[in-house]
């Protein structure tokens, strides 16, 4: 070995350490990945060694088939319940970044939703939406209020809402913690500057902590709409995409077309379509939120 | 692409030196001799540690030189389907939903067992005259009911036609009972409606694949129907569920041997289930589901997961003696509760013969013809969720014509 140069030495050094974790990142990540697309473009059924080549097929009957792109519509309400849920999670986050007795507890109690498992809190909330048994309905008739008791999963009208405002349940206390972590870290001073001026508590808030946490809302908003694009397992567990597929949403269309119809190949051009969704999300939001800050 | 292919080849050769590692037993045996060790991919996840240790004691008993594990998956269709996709898996396995025309790839023919005179379903899993899969066991769809709920109610007799069982559902209505448990929204459990009933009520295993001749398979007045409206008609009866959209199975099962429901619709797998959820087999009853008002009734034998012998397993003739064994002697069918797919074997379940006594035609059930899958898939039609569908429908009109036109362009863009 003495006789290879250091830098040389150096480089092969760091090459191997590299080669196991870059060997496992692309076996697992970038090939799957890669083989997506290239699925996509073929009519594959998940197990026969011929892939014919449909070319953009599968992506035209994505957009022009009703069945498939129209569910889309099913997660406005999630959309909207991301939005409440994001602006409850800063009032929380600046109520409880003030001087509050007990401001630990509440925090703790507000983010714990959140390590729970998902599929336990679908089954959990199946409990809570039961029409005769569930503990909502008994809650509303305990407090008077009979004539507001439905079927929560039942309607084909309202049954987005009941499953969204599970999420609402589930993240708010996730996107307030990363709301607190901003607030913490917006300087102390900036505020005595403002008191000193004269700034009342709702101008504080609206000019100097808000401007202060538009990157933060960005990412949290970044995080909520690519969410409420994937919803799966809510409607998955709770209702079957029912009632009468009312409640199907886009990746639960996927799976279905994948793994009960048996067509891979549909399925990964869907999975595309998302990505792509996705990231044209994350671009339209950055232009927006840059112009505002230039 | 030729770069991607670098870490496959690499970690593939890691992967071979590790199992090579892990060989300790030397693999010389005879293929015909019925020694070595067989594993069975399964998805009982209940019976492992427990009932699958007596049938390895019980295996080896009879075949020395040989030892059966077993390996249990819950999600059995996609794990099976990948792992015999890859060409790497157990020896024996429960078929997944592959084209017959594909089994040959994969396992070996089971003609040499000399079953084949004495099962049902022999053509189910087989391709060019070669039988490739037996089934575990049989099962058919009738009334699953609680005894004590229906003395309850003041019903003395098994209901034995549509108006009767009509009738018997108001007086269990009556006593507060929900009469039918429908399970509407955990979906699945309505499959009998718009496969096994039509089925029967048509008196022809034919009727699904008889879907390729028309392009309107679906009419309120053929079996499809009349099946789907003698449900529709029990939910505007108030005879199901107080609200259909809010059902849960696990609980129902309990309900049912609780006898605050009364009855189901289902297969003869649910028996054993329900009587574990808390009743005595003796209180729980089984009878056809009396879908007209004739006295005949015809119901479908259907079969579950087929055993099929890995076609490259060391020890094929351990495998297959392991599957004979399987049906023969283990009693497995009994366990589950099934009927056993040995015309000659008896099954042993009470509930089973109290079914038998009113003499129903069984309909031994085909293959789906791959054209008319082929077909549900391109169209996407989950046929519980046409159930549901068609029972919510202001107008089930509609949904039939929903259903028609998805089946007539589908059939057609597959050039059928």
């Amino acid at each position: 070995m003495s006789h290879i140069s250091y830098p040389l030495q150096r480089k092969f050094i760091l090459i191997s350490f590299l080669l196991i974790p870059l060997a496992l990142l692309a076996l697992f990540t970038y090939y799957p990945a890669m083989r997506l697309v290239y699925l996509s473009f073929t009519s594959w059924d998940g197990i026969s060694p011929v892939k014919e080549w449909l070319g953009l097929g599968n992506y035209i009957e994505i957009f022009t088939n009703p069945d498939l792109f129209g569910v889309f519509l099913h997660q406005i309400p999630y959309v909207l319940i991301g939005i409440i849920q994001n602006i409850v999670a800063i009032v929380f986050a600046v109520i409880l970044n003030s001087k509050l007795r007990g401001r630990n507890f509440f925090r703790v109690m507000l983010f714990l939703p959140f390590i729970m498992n998902a599929v336990a809190v679908a089954f959990m909330f199946q409990y809570v939406f039961d029409t005769t048994n569930g503990s909502l309905n008994g809650l509303l008739g305990l407090v008077g209020l009979e004539s507001w008791q439905q079927s929560w999963l039942g309607n084909a009208s309202l049954v987005n809402y009941a499953l969204a405002s599970i999420g609402f349940w589930r993240f708010m206390g996730y996107n307030m913690v990363i709301y607190l972590g901003a607030l913490q870290s917006i300087p102390g001073d900036m505020y005595e500057a403002a008191k000193i001026d004269g700034a009342s508590r709702f101008q504080m808030l609206w000019s100097l902590t808000i401007p202060n946490l538009t990157p933060i809302i960005s990412l949290n908003m970044f995080l909520t709409l690519s969410g409420a694009l994937a919803v799966f397992d809510l409607p998955f567990v709770l209702t079957k995409g029912g009632p009468a597929g009312a409640s199907e949403t886009f990746l639960f269309k996927t799976i279905e077309t994948a793994f009960q119809f048996n067509n891979y190949g549909l399925a990964s051009a869907m999975s595309v379509v998302l990505l792509l969704f996705t990231a044209i999300i994350l671009l339209v939001q950055n232009l927006v939120i840059n112009r505002k800050g230039d | 692409m030729k770069k991607v292919y670098l870490p496959v080849v690499l970690l593939v050769i890691l992967s071979v030196f590790i199992t090579a590692c892990g060989k300790t037993e030397s693999q010389s045996a005879d293929k015909n001799e019925i020694s070595g060790t067989i594993t069975f991919l399964t998805n009982r996840t209940d019976m492992i540690g427990e009932k699958y240790d007596d049938y390895a004691k019980r295996f080896n008993e009879k075949y020395p030189d040989a030892h059966v594990e077993f390996e249990a998956v819950t999600d059995l269709d996609k794990t099976t389907k990948i792992r015999v996709g890859s060409g790497e898996f157990p020896d024996v396995v429960l078929i997944p939903t592959i084209p017959n025309s594909d089994l040959p790839k994969y396992f070996a023919p089971l003609d040499d067992l000399g079953l084949n005179d004495r099962i049902y379903f022999k053509d189910y899993k087989s391709f060019e005259n070669k039988v490739y899969g037996i089934s575990v066991g049989a099962t058919t769809t009738g009334i699953l009911y609680n005894k004590k709920a229906f003395a309850d109610a003041g019903i003395t007799t098994v209901p034995q036609t549509l108006d009767e069982f009509y009738a018997a559902a108001d007086k269990l209505k009556a006593a507060g009972k929900v009469a039918l448990a429908s399970n509407f929204k955990d979906q699945w459990t309505l499959y009998p409606w718009s496969s096994e009933i039509p089925t029967a009520i048509a008196g022809d295993a034919d009727l699904n694949n008889n879907r390729l001749q028309s392009d309107a398979p679906y009419q309120l007045d053929n079996p499809y129907g009349q099946s789907m409206g003698i449900i529709r008609n029990m939910y505007e009866k108030g005879y199901l569920e107080p609200d259909i959209n809010s059902t849960n199975w696990e609980q129902s099962k309990k309900d049912i041997a609780s006898g605050k429901f009364a009855m189901y619709v289902i297969g003869n797998w649910a028996i054993p289930q329900v009587i574990e959820s808390g009743t005595d087999s003796a209180n729980i009853g089984y009878f056809p589901f009396p879908y007209d008002n004739s006295d005949k009734h015809n119901v479908t034998l259907a079969p579950d997961w087929a055993y099929g012998v890995n076609k490259n397993s060391e020890h094929p003739a351990t495998a297959k003696a392991f599957v004979k064994w399987m049906l023969e002697d283990s009693g497995f069918d009994d366990f589950a509760g099934f009927i056993p797919v040995l015309k000659d074997k008896k099954p042993a379940v009470t509930q089973l013969t109290e079914f038998n006594s009113f003499k129903p035609k069984y309909l031994e059930a085909v293959s789906d013809d791959p054209k008319v899958t082929a077909i549900v898939n391109k169209a996407q039609i989950t046929k519980e969720a046409f159930v549901q569908e068609f029972v919510l429908a202001s107008d089930p009109q509609t949904i039939i014509d929903k259903y028609n036109a998805a089946w007539a362009n589908a059939k057609k863009s597959l050039g059928n």
